[in-house]
């Protein structure tokens, strides 16, 4: 009796926890059935390609969302980022000008916070909409400077081979874009479960006041969040330009969306204080390999949106039922 | 004693009326530039191509006020404008292909309602997610085409002029602004959804229905959008699946710099329509004055931050006053 109970309550905790990895197997599974192409070495090193840009801006969401805000700015810097950067290597060489783009995007992060912390908005809802017209702002400064152009990297008369090397490079089998995101997601994953920093931003997102009430610095965290946020956003940017060689005044255009899908479908809780960086990696890889899916199985492209849109609204659904 | 209660009073309306301030800052400032801005063409253009804009906040005014909010509508408008246009190329009368897009917005708003009012899931997310997942619905009717109605009348909808001076679509606008007015202020559905937005608690144990109020607030919204989009469909002949693209997100800030309160409870039709006629004054006279296109963007940035700010910042210090 109590042996049929347990599994009754592991089973509902897969179901509950691990609804996606079974999402996940039985995608690969149909895929590589009906379209053996799916099992290629030329098709999945171009999975891990595609993790580049999205997982980085994704993983910057997760701690925003954990915090219990959103940032809808992220399009904005990522465009930004993109369009100063190339913009600086004329001026002042390659490495500056990565290092400049960095730190544009912490301190778009910043001014976010500033703005949020400045104004007292501790909802969900004002974070979304300050961010908006920030976002707004940095997609405005981006068409500014570069004239709405799109600019080439390789127009540049410096060297630009660090680039070259974070958009083609490779160490054996995986690309120097993946290698990147699994040390970025080392780091975020030990700040996360192993400091004092990612304990206070999931009493942040749990209850502010009563994480305030303990004593602890809200402010400080909410802006640590933000800037996560925008370093991870910029440094998706970098990725983004590398791998394509131009930068486009409006290449994050879509970004915030399809990086707070990957985090909602991983699972962490839109109204904060739950989730981790590894539920975000799930959640960003049934993105990815859904669109891989989607395009070997030959759904067109618009189908797709709606069918993304569909999982964001079901996958919300199903978190709110388990909250409550 | 006297002029100094004057003084207060003047500064707490200044405080309540941030929106209608900047506005008459702006027409003020046009006085000193030498355009074109006070002719009534272009007054009555500024009407017409605003008007869209201000049709989609009169709808929303009520969510919020009800204490909602929906990002579902500049999809509703574009799919509603599409299915429209689609129904006419197909030989369906205009009246019943009008009425199949609006059916749309009474759908979509019952999705939108079905969720965040009887689910209780955040209302923000969840109708983005619903209106990404319309534009590509969109996409999919068009294949990312523009498509252009081939019946004549269509255009006349909105484009037609009262007495030769007026837009239809103007009219529309007037209308559906009169009657949220009229819902919010004397009817006992617009009474309750001040109620429910002011304190969700409590309205439900003074025994009104607040599911079925809120939900109805959803419906009209989206009805009201997809009314919306036909009137834009008609305007411009054409349907797009990327005329929405950041349609939901400036109608909300619009109707939050009017003074309606994301929080619920506090705001109204009036409100809307000065909240609205900020952004499309603001855009009019840059682009009367020659301001590029690009800055525009950049200042529109800035008015919207800065105005939600300043609402933040109010209920900061109201917060703190208790």
């Amino acid at each position: 009796m109590t042996s049929k109970y347990e599994f009754k309550k592991i089973f509902e905790l897969i179901f509950k926890e691990y609804l996606i990895l079974g999402a996940i197997a039985i995608l690969v599974l149909v895929t590589s059935i009906v379209q053996p192409a799916f099992l290629s070495v030329g098709n999945l090193s171009n999975v891990i390609r595609q993790f580049g840009p999205l997982i980085m801006v994704a993983l910057g969401m997760t701690f925003v969302i954990i915090g219990g805000f959103i940032d809808l700015s992220v399009a904005g810097i990522i465009s930004l980022v993109a369009v100063a950067t190339v913009y600086l290597i004329d001026i002042v060489g390659q490495g500056p000008a990565l290092i400049i783009g960095i730190g544009i995007g912490i301190a778009c992060g910043i001014l976010n916070s500033a703005l949020l912390l400045t104004s007292g908005a501790l909802t969900q809802a004002e974070a979304l909409f300050i961010t908006y017209g920030m976002s707004l702002v940095y997609g405005a400064l981006a068409l500014i400077i570069s004239g709405g152009s799109t600019q080439h990297i390789f127009w540049s008369e410096n060297n630009t081979s660090l680039f070259e090397l974070i958009g083609s490079g490779s160490v054996g089998f995986f690309s120097i874009s993946f290698i990147l995101f699994l040390i970025c997601l080392l780091i975020l994953y030990l700040l996360q479960n192993y400091t004092y920093a990612g304990r206070v931003m999931r009493l942040t997102g749990g209850n502010k006041t009563a994480a305030e009430l303990c004593g602890v610095n809200i402010n400080r965290s909410i802006i640590f969040i933000y800037a996560i946020s925008g370093l991870m956003s910029a440094i998706g940017s970098i990725v983004l330009i590398s791998r394509v060689t131009t930068a486009s005044p409006v290449i994050g255009m879509g970004y915030e969306t399809n990086a707070i899908l990957a985090v909602v479908v991983g699972g962490t809780t839109l109204a904060g204080g739950k989730g981790s960086v590894m539920r975000t990696v799930l959640g960003t890889m049934l993105v990815i390999l859904l669109s891989n899916c989607m395009n070997l199985l030959g759904v067109s492209v618009y189908l797709q949106y709606v069918l993304k849109g569909a999982i964001l609204v079901i996958a919300i659904w199903m978190d709110n039922r388990k909250q409550s | 004693m006297n002029i100094l209660g004057y003084c207060k009073k003047l500064l707490s309306i200044v405080n309540k009326q941030k929106a209608f301030l900047a506005l008459i800052l702006m027409f003020t400032a046009m006085l000193f530039f030498k355009t074109n801005f006070y002719t009534p063409l272009n007054l009555i253009n500024l009407m017409k191509s605003g008007s869209v804009l201000l049709i989609l906040a009169f709808g929303i005014t009520i969510v919020l006020v009800a204490g909602g909010a929906d990002l579902s509508i500049g999809g509703v408008m574009v799919v509603s404008g599409i299915v429209a246009i689609k129904l006419m190329n197909a030989d369906v009368p205009m009246a019943i292909a009008i009425i199949c897009a609006l059916l749309v917005g009474v759908v979509v708003g019952m999705i939108n309602a079905f969720f965040s009012v009887y689910q209780k899931t955040e209302p923000f997310i969840i109708t983005l997610g619903m209106g990404m997942l319309l534009t590509g619905i969109a996409q999919q009717l068009t294949d990312a085409h523009p498509v252009s109605s081939k019946n004549p009348g269509f255009l006349l909808l909105s484009n037609g002029k009262l007495f030769n001076q007026i837009p239809n679509q103007v009219i529309v606008m007037i209308g559906v602004f009169v009657l949220t007015f009229f819902i919010l202020r004397y009817t006992s559905f617009g009474r309750n959804c001040y109620a429910i937005g002011g304190d969700y608690e409590v309205a439900k144990y003074s025994g009104i229905n607040v599911m079925r109020t809120k939900a109805l607030a959803y419906v009209y919204s989206g009805t009201i959008a997809a009314l919306g989009g036909i009137m834009l469909s008609s305007m411009l002949n054409s349907g797009n699946s990327t005329y929405g693209e950041n349609t939901a997100l400036l109608v909300n800030c619009g109707v939050v710099v009017g003074g309606t309160s994301f929080a619920g409870g506090i705001g109204g039709a009036q409100h809307s329509l000065i909240g609205l006629l900020v952004f499309a004054v603001l855009q009019n006279a840059m682009n009367m004055v020659g301001v590029d296109s690009y800055v525009q963007l950049l200042f529109q940035g800035i008015v919207t931050v800065g105005i939600i700010w300043l609402d933040s910042y109010g209920r900061k210090k109201r917060r703190e006053m208790v």
